[in-house]
């Protein structure tokens, strides 16, 4: 915990939260028409940390080599999200949604593009659904598939502000009967969480609005 | 009527709500049986094909009733007439399955098991009817649907019920939804229901309502219906009263909390598992609602069984119960923990396995200990090798076994946490190259008194950490064998303070020197500024036969003032211990001027040494400074005058004089410094070696110097002696170890008359006109051709010129450029060029071996016109004339 | 003469779902791939389409950037959005060039609305 985890009130923090658990869980019901099953979803996390406090709360969970599907966003605000899962549960993840019928090799052959398109579907929903509440619009960048142990993932993305505090956003998800699980977590910077401040307190008011 | 909700779809599933009624009838408590399957009612006569046909029903149909026997808690039986009702979600999907219970008085006797069959038909219509009663008594679901359209709210009755709204309230504005929920609630319902309306499809949330003054907790789950164009058309859901099932999770949380007990649930073939805060916490992890089973299991010891189990469902049903071991993933610590869960089926396919976790690492140490305790001697014996361990692994000394072949053989893990080294990087390696250069020779001191069977104690020396610096290292060792056993303890910050107390001292035996020093400083002036004076007077007189008499009476004075300001530059110098072999003989004289000025007149010194004494290994700046405030003590114990004696000898342990009591045995240099002064009455000589203690007048001592001398002594492994006649004096013995071994050599000063130069050319950068007056009438005297030059400016386009320069002579400190600069230059374009430095600053002295390379030599000031001559002379000798030239 | 779609995506994987849900509906219809929009382009420059959908997230100019394009070229043909970038501007910018909107992870439901539509439209208006 840091200095500027004040910079949340408990308001904005619960309204975040809100908002997260809308955009993720449109996300998951992306994903489950994709793998045709049920989808779990834990309750958001939400932490101002550190890049490397981020890191040690995936290495604490994760042993092996992670692979993700990473997009960056700009707009009112910016920054990075992330589908992440055990490398281990990358061909079970491709074959749950490009279909059970394909060997291991067939699997293997169109690996990489088939996470690429998992995570643009998944993390595109939960953005642009978070995107459409706050009624800020914005773009996002090609999904890139990456492998590593952990400190790859959330290397910054540009010379940033902010002392390298992120607002750290995760939620687990598992799928059912395919033993897949990971994580989808975004990644803020101070200048972008300042900027996504203003637009909670706006939002509140917007949906406060008949009562105050 | 009792009735229980469980979790969708069949009767087997986990009890939700409980009535008061159930309680009547079974004796279980509605609080003991939440989050329990409803199969505890099941008895062994239980007639399974019964309930298996009510499950096809219910599977089927949706509802269905049965008659068997149950027993209840206090184990008694009763007939149970059990009607199962399905309620379904907003998708039509089975949400909860509500059961009645009723005990069929005089039911058919248990050996008939046709009788539960003619019951369990399904029986649909009675079933509605008492779903209906049950909505209004029990929790059940009330519905609504939200037109975003028109933005118009439906409701059914219950819904109302659980909103305080009238019954007939159907369509209400859809503000109506937020109207009731709990203040503290209300921006996150209303954030929620926005993404709803956006799309956000899926809605599931527990929050509070307020009617009538009393806040109820409510489940809400729901979902929004879009059109085909994507657009959200309507927002429908359930409503449940989970009050109760609040209650129980937050006493069944603070239970946990309290307890210390971490709860689980499993559904086979998932990745993750669902756990409590506590069970994070038992595990030493960050607290999250669901944990990947690997994670879990990752922390359990490999030995043991992993604490979540069934991944692949084999078993299907039961209770189960282990113990493991575990290493926190925070602290690493390892804790024993009971795992206490039972499999059940779950609905929908797969096994549920849900449970605890507790610690139990107190009782199974108490277990242990007890086994121990019982065991036999042996054990006992394994017990206390297990203790000496724990002393071996928690020892904040150092500890070491050394091999006779002089190797370390193990180390403890305090090497690690005081120096950085792993045991790895010491094991098979010898402690020589821990030790600081300069504690070399008294470690292997010690170690040869250690091989000779002896045990040591306390000697210091400084060992190299990983970072590259130093900490001092008090060392206790002993032989067993020829294995030594050390144990050393870090006294570095009590070195440090000795340091700062040394010097303090130091400079306190100098400020008690000073007024004597400036007497002695101001007659030699007298004699050099006034032979001068008379050597001028005799001149102009032209009586020069008196001359060179008086000026032989100024030089003598001027060689004392240089060798006192040589020795007090010395003296003051911060250092710390470092023993060398050194000539006691030597230094004594060395210092005997210095001690006779600060004796005073009425003090007669003797000093008395063996011609053969042998080499001592010791600090010669401690040894000096003892030997000062020893005589300081001395000269202030005889007031009105006396003697004192200075003798050197050599004695073999244990001369008569010493107690043998903590000695050494060994050859020593004996340094005895006696008095014929006022003594010392016995109560005080017990306390003189104690810090701090002294007879002098506030403000004259601090009390340290024997204190001082004493730790000096005793770090030089050798021993002190103190022996006191009251009125008749005192005899203070040093004994110091004898360095077996031959001096090294120091080059005698050369006597012979300079020689003279043949015309090379010498290069002269002074500042001082008077200095530079002197060098360079001394080499024209000498025979040199000299270039004269004030500084670097001057003397570096001559030096990057052609001309011939054999040596460079130029002093140290210069404005601008300094003399080494001003040679390096010189070097670059003359890499031969010899170099002669003149300086008067003690420090850079000390430092030549860094301050100067091959070529160079350093001629401290203030020098003689011989001597000045023959180090050139030796210079020139040594490097042939062309080496000057410069190398183009 | 054959009712020929064309399926505009960078992903293969999303290719080869669109391409699934449009056989079941219709399986009569020629499907026909494009990895981009120049891709996209030279097809419709190469052969007769009767329909076509789009991803809009694509290296190069993206989808609704494309459908413009084609919406200019052939002011009837029944074009489609599919992403999942569900954000009202997006949606606007696709109803704006008459185009249909489809959200990620296209399925047969939710292709059917469009498919259906596109088969009347063509149908009752042969070229």
């Amino acid at each position: 915990m840091t200095a500027q985890i004040a910079t949340l009130e408990d308001m904005e923090r619960d309204a975040l939260t809100e908002l997260v658990n809308i955009g993720v869980s449109r996300a998951a019901v992306s994903l489950r028409k994709m793998v045709g099953q049920h989808v779990l979803l834990s309750v958001p996390s939400l932490e101002v940390v550190s890049r490397s406090g981020a890191i040690t709360l995936i290495r604490e969970r994760e042993y092996g080599q992670l692979v993700a599907v990473r997009q960056d966003f700009d707009g009112a605000f910016s920054g990075r999200a992330l589908l992440i899962f055990p490398e281990s549960n990358s061909l079970a993840m491709v074959r749950a949604v490009a279909g059970e019928t394909l060997t291991v090799e067939e699997a293997s052959a169109i690996e990489n593009e088939a996470l690429a398109e998992t995570g643009n579907i998944v993390l595109n929903s939960c953005l642009a659904t978070m995107a459409n509440m706050l009624k800020q619009p914005l773009t996002m960048s090609l999904p890139e598939v990456i492998r590593s142990n952990g400190s790859l993932l959330f290397e910054p993305r540009r010379l940033e502000s902010g002392g390298g505090i992120v607002l750290f956003l995760y939620i687990n998800f598992a799928i059912n009967n395919h033993d897949i699980r990971g994580y989808i977590s975004m990644l803020m910077d101070l200048p972008s969480i300042q900027a996504l401040r203003l637009l909670i307190a706006d939002f509140i008011r917007q949906v406060m609005g008949e009562e105050i | 009527m009792a009735i229980t909700v469980t979790e969708a779809g069949s009767a087997t599933g986990t009890i939700i709500y409980a009535n008061a009624a159930f309680e009547a009838l079974t004796g279980f408590p509605a609080a003991e049986v939440m989050g329990r399957s409803d199969r505890l009612l099941h008895a062994e006569e239980t007639d399974r094909a019964v309930l298996d046909q009510l499950h096809a029903a219910v599977a089927q149909t949706g509802a269905g009733t049965a008659e068997v026997l149950n027993r209840r808690k206090d184990g008694t039986r009763f007939w149970n007439r059990i009607s199962v009702t399905t309620i379904r979600d907003a998708e039509g999907s089975p949400a909860f399955s509500l059961a009645t219970l009723a005990e069929v008085t005089g039911g058919p006797p248990p050996a008939n098991g046709h009788a539960g069959q003619q019951h369990s038909r399904p029986k649909l219509d009675e079933a509605r009817a008492r779903l209906r009663q049950v909505q209004v008594s029990a929790a059940a679901a009330g519905a609504w649907e939200w037109d975003i359209a028109t933005n118009r709210l439906v409701v059914d009755a219950r819904f109302a019920s659980i909103y305080g709204l009238e019954p007939a309230t159907a369509e209400l504005p859809a503000s109506a939804f937020f109207k009731p929920i709990h203040d503290d609630d209300r921006m996150r319902m209303r954030i929620a229901v926005a993404g709803a309306l956006q799309g956000a499809e899926v809605f599931a949330r527990d929050f509070r309502v307020v009617v009538g003054g009393e806040v109820r907790w409510v489940a809400a789950r729901g979902r929004t219906y879009l059109d085909d164009e994507e657009k959200p058309l309507r927002f429908a859901g359930v409503l449940t009263d989970i009050s109760e099932q609040r209650k129980v999770e937050e006493r069944l949380y603070i239970a946990q909390t309290a307890g210390g007990v971490g709860s689980f649930e499993y559904l086979s073939g998932y990745g993750t598992a669902e756990v409590s805060e506590e069970f994070c916490r038992l595990l030493g992890l960050r607290p999250a609602l669901t944990l990947p089973v690997r994670t879990i299991n990752a922390v359990v010891h490999p030995d043991d069984e992993a604490i979540i189990q069934n991944r692949d469902g084999q078993i299907r049903e039961g209770a189960a119960f282990h113990e493991c071991r575990i290493t926190r993933a925070d602290t690493g610590e390892e804790r024993w923990l009971a795992s206490r869960g039972e499999y059940r089926r779950a609905v929908g396919g797969g096994v549920i396995f849900a449970g605890v976790i507790y610690d139990v690492t107190t009782i199974k140490r108490s277990e242990a200990q007890l086994r121990l305790l019982t065991e036999s001697l042996e054990e006992r014996v394994e017990l206390r090798t297990q203790e000496r361990d724990r002393v071996w692994n928690l020892s904040r000394d150092l500890l070491n076994v050394i091999g006779p072949d002089g190797l370390q053989r193990s180390v403890n893990p305090a090497w690690t946490t005081l120096l950085g080294f792993e045991a790895s990087e010491l094991l098979g390696s010898s402690m020589d190259a821990l030790v600081h250069p300069d504690d070399l020779a008294i470690f292997a001191v010690h170690l040869t008194a250690l091989r000779r069977g002896e045990l040591t104690a306390d000697f210091d020396i400084r060992l190299r950490s990983k970072d590259g610096t130093y900490r001092w290292v008090s060392w206790t060792a002993m032989v067993q064998d020829e294995t030594i056993y050390g144990i050393g303890r870090d006294v570095t910050q009590r070195k440090l303070l000795e340091e700062q107390l040394r010097q303090s001292q130091k400079m306190e035996a100098v400020g008690q020197l000073t007024g004597g020093l400036a007497h002695d400083f101001n007659n030699m002036l007298t004699g050099i500024l006034g032979g001068i004076d008379m050597a001028r007077r005799r001149i102009q007189q032209g009586r020069l036969q008196d001359v060179d008499r008086y000026l032989d009476a100024a030089v003598t004075s001027g060689q004392r003032a240089a060798a006192l300001t040589h020795r007090l530059l010395a003296f003051s110098r911060r250092q710390t211990l470092d023993s060398r072999p050194l000539d006691v003989s030597t230094l004594v004289r060395s210092v005997e001027d210095l001690l006779r000025r600060s004796l005073g007149e009425r003090i007669e010194l003797t000093i008395d040494a063996d011609p053969d004494l042998w080499p001592a290994l010791a600090d010669e700046s401690q040894l000096e400074s003892a030997i000062l405030n020893l005589a300081i003590n001395a000269r202030d114990a005889m007031p009105e005058g006396g003697q004192l004696t200075i003798r050197l000898q050599n004695a073999h342990f244990p001369p008569e004089t010493l107690e043998a009591k903590k000695a050494i045995a060994g050859d020593f240099v004996q340094i005895r410094v006696a008095d014929t002064g006022c003594g010392m009455p016995p109560e005080v000589l017990a306390r003189v070696f104690d810090p701090f203690y002294t007879t002098k007048p506030v403000g004259q001592g601090t009390g340290l110097g024997l204190s001082m001398i004493y730790g000096f002594v005793q770090q030089s492994r050798g021993h002190i002696q103190i022996a006191s006649d009251e009125g008749k004096g005192t005899a203070i013995h040093l004994l110091l170890p004898r360095y077996d071994g031959d001096l090294p050599l120091t080059r005698e000063v050369e006597s012979e008359p300079p020689l003279s130069g043949t015309g090379e050319t010498v290069l002269v950068v002074e500042d001082d006109p008077a200095v530079r007056l002197i060098v360079l009438q001394s080499l024209k005297e000498l025979g040199y051709h000299s270039i004269e030059t004030q500084n670097g400016k001057e003397a570096v386009p001559i030096l990057q010129s052609n001309r011939k320069i054999d040596l460079l002579v130029t002093d140290v400190g210069l404005p601008g450029l300094n003399g080494r600069q001003i040679a390096d230059i010189g070097r670059e374009s003359r890499p031969h060029l010899p170099v002669l430095f003149m300086t008067g600053y003690a420090m850079e002295a000390a430092d030549q071996s860094r301050f100067l390379t091959a070529g160079m030599t350093i001629l401290k000031k203030p020098f003689s016109v011989d001597e000045f001559g023959r180090l050139i002379a030796v210079i020139l000798q040594r490097s042939p004339g062309e080496s000057g030239k410069p190398g183009h | 003469m054959a009712t020929t779609v064309l399926i505009v995506d960078d992903s293969k994987l999303a290719r080869i779902v669109v391409g699934k849900a449009i056989a079941a509906l219709q399986p009569g219809w020629m499907r026909v791939e494009a990895g981009n929009a120049d891709e996209a382009v030279a097809v419709v420059e190469a052969q007769p389409v009767s329909l076509a959908i789009v991803d809009f997230n694509m290296p190069g100019r993206d989808g609704l950037t494309l459908v413009e394009e084609l919406r200019a070229r052939f002011p009837t043909m029944p074009l489609a959005v599919a992403t999942a970038n569900v954000q009202d501007e997006i949606i606007a910018r696709a109803r704006a060039a008459n185009a249909t909107f489809i959200a990620k992870p296209v399925t047969e439901d939710g292709i059917r609305g469009f498919i259906s539509g596109a088969a009347i439209r063509l149908r009752s208006a042969p070229r």
